[in-house]
């Protein structure tokens, strides 16, 4: 135990760390450079440049950020674990552009619905479709053909959201196109805080099943036998994951690959094994790579603004090519 | 502590089916209390089925199960995990997990959510481990430990949910001849201390009947005998059961019956 914890509490500093340097970067570097004098004398004073660009600049963006990171990488180990499967994450499944599809057809119809609670719809929806249909002739599912439904919803999802798209007036079209990207540009603390509002509750709710995902992950027979009702368990903790994901897609769109890479990589780094420590530890590390991506897409084409999705994209599609590559090794496809 | 009370497991008139095929049909059984069972036959008679109904992981079409006099399908999970313990089949340990931290899930029934580790569980985990020889391997991956040991830790996951009934899912499988002796003879040492009532699932006739107190045959019609093991491995039994002719001989070590083929 001595020595796991030593490395749990070394690579929990390591992403505390990272995540600081990561914030510190993404308020410095943009289109106008901040030196860090100014961005420490605008956290003292509220006065100067870098107060405004704490406040108003690019302060919000980074926060939207970091909690929709987060809520997208602990969705994403919930699921890894829940399905014990690196493949099983929920922009991979679908759910995520399920949330995105529905928010983008609320707003063009425009409902005056708030937006988190139309991503929840069209994750919750995409999801009951993504189950229901990967039930087999026995009634039971399995991990495997529940991931390449979800990668068939998610497909016909993205084929409705490009349709969605070309209907559009140009202008309207560009900000669709932009917003079911992923993108964290022009974010405010309303965002933030609406972010980190239902993460928070969703948090609590969570901390109250990694017990029962503990027991889930031996599979479902010996989690029954050890007392817990496995059905309706993996049913609450599939809600959570979901409803995390949605609550990240609101205030970030769909944006690719987080919830996919954040688990195995917070893992990696924390060799946390207990689902607590892995669920945290994706938090975390989806933080990170949220608030570099958006600091990648802000920079790294001068006097353009990409969205943050397109950089995930770079990212995340090699690293999804090649666990495929390793899954079919195993023979698990 | 000692399991005195009746652990005893008993079917009564259970049918059990997938769809429309019917794999248990009505059958009475009784697995008496402190003692050891085995239950034995031919692949796709049943023998899981009839085991995963006594731990109430699937419901039968007909008929009930009772643990010392208590039906379980009436019971609460929670209550029942405290009495009645069972290992499925081939399970997988998720990655990176250590032995301690697998072990200390068994654990899970006699928790309160948000109660913290009692000094009981950690006895109970620090026996289940002494039980299976693995004190010092506790901090170690699975994934790093051989497959004996490897099923070992599975048992003792189950050995410190501390109840006085266990099933075992074939928890020899895939073991070579060495290490199924050992597994056997730690279940039997915990329920010739404790008391327990434990039913397997087996394949090996021989090691059931030197470790087995009654054992039950399956055969592909419903039961062909159960019994002490020198009642029901008889060569009409096995032919019956198995479809296999075979000489019955006295093991020369332990007495017991030993299976020939001819």
């Amino acid at each position: 135990m001595t020595s796991g914890m030593t490395r749990g509490l070394k690579g929990g500093l390591i992403l505390a760390v990272a995540l600081l340097v990561a914030i510190v970067l993404s308020l410095m570097i943009g289109q106008i450079r901040l030196s860090a004098f100014d961005l420490w004398n605008g956290l003292l004073t509220g006065k100067g440049p870098g107060a405004l660009t704490l406040r108003v600049l690019r302060g919000p963006g980074i926060a939207t950020a970091i909690g929709a990171g987060a809520a997208l990488g602990a969705s994403g180990a919930i699921f890894q674990i829940l399905l014990r499967n690196p493949l099983a994450a929920p922009d991979i499944m679908g759910f995520t552009s399920g949330a995105g599809l529905a928010v983008v057809c609320g707003v063009l119809a425009g409902t005056t619905l708030p937006m988190p609670l139309l991503s929840a719809a069209g994750g919750l929806a995409a999801a009951c479709a993504v189950a229901i249909m990967a039930i087999k002739r026995d009634g039971t599912q399995v991990p495997i053909t529940l991931i390449l439904v979800g990668l068939g919803i998610g497909f016909l999802t993205t084929a409705a959201h490009s349709f969605i798209v070309t209907r559009l007036p140009p202008e309207q079209a560009a900000e669709a196109q932009r917003w079911l990207t992923g993108s964290l540009a022009a974010r405010d603390w309303g965002h933030a805080g609406q972010v980190f509002g239902c993460g928070a509750v969703l948090a609590v709710i969570l901390a109250i099943q990694v017990r029962a995902l503990g027991l889930l992950e031996l599979g479902d027979d010996l989690a029954t036998g050890l007392g817990l009702k496995s059905n309706r368990a993996r049913l609450k903790l599939a809600g959570t994951g979901v409803l995390l994901a949605a609550t990240g897609v609101a205030v970030a769109g769909p944006i690719p690959f987080i919830a996919l890479m954040a688990g195995p990589l917070g893992m990696r780094i924390t060799g946390a094994t207990q689902p607590g420590g892995r669920i945290l530890s994706a938090a975390v590390t989806g933080a990170i790579i949220t608030v570099l991506a958006d600091l990648a897409a802000r920079s790294i084409v001068p006097g353009l603004q990409l969205p943050a999705g397109v950089m995930t994209g770079i990212f995340g599609a090699p690293y999804l090519l090649w666990l495929l590559s390793r899954e079919m090794d195993a023979g698990d496809i | 502590m000692t399991h005195s009370n009746d652990n005893a497991l008993k079917a009564e008139n259970l049918t059990i089916g997938y769809g429309e095929r019917t794999v248990i049909d009505n059958l009475s059984l009784n697995f008496p209390s402190g003692r050891m069972t085995a239950i034995l036959g031919p692949n796709g008679c049943g023998k899981s089925t009839l085991l995963r109904a006594l731990a109430r992981l699937i419901t039968p079409a007909k008929g009930s199960v009772r643990l010392g006099g208590d039906d379980i399908f009436s019971m609460d999970t929670r209550a029942l995990a405290r009495r009645l313990a069972i290992l499925p089949q081939a399970s997988k340990a998720p990655e990176g997990i250590t032995v301690a931290d697998l072990v200390r899930r068994g654990r899970t029934p006699w928790r309160g959510l948000f109660s913290a580790w009692s000094e009981a569980d950690a006895a109970a985990v620090e026996r289940a481990l002494k039980e299976v020889g693995l004190t010092d391997m506790s901090e170690r991956p699975i994934d790093q430990l051989s497959g004996g040991q490897r099923q070992r830790a599975w048992i003792a996951l189950v050995l410190a949910q501390d109840t006085p009934c266990l099933l075992l899912d074939e928890p020899t499988t895939w073991l070579d001849l060495t290490h199924q002796i050992e597994v056997l003879s730690l279940v039997r040492e915990r329920n010739r201390s404790q008391g327990v009532t434990v039913v397997t699932v087996l394949h090996d006739l021989n090691l059931a009947a030197r470790f087995y107190d009654t054992l039950v045959l399956l055969g592909p019609n419903g039961m062909v005998a159960a019994g002490s093991p020198q009642d029901v491995l008889t060569e009409e039994n096995l032919t019956t059961g198995f479809g296999l002719s075979a000489m019955v001989v006295p093991d020369p070590i332990t007495g017991t019956p030993m299976v020939v083929p001819r």
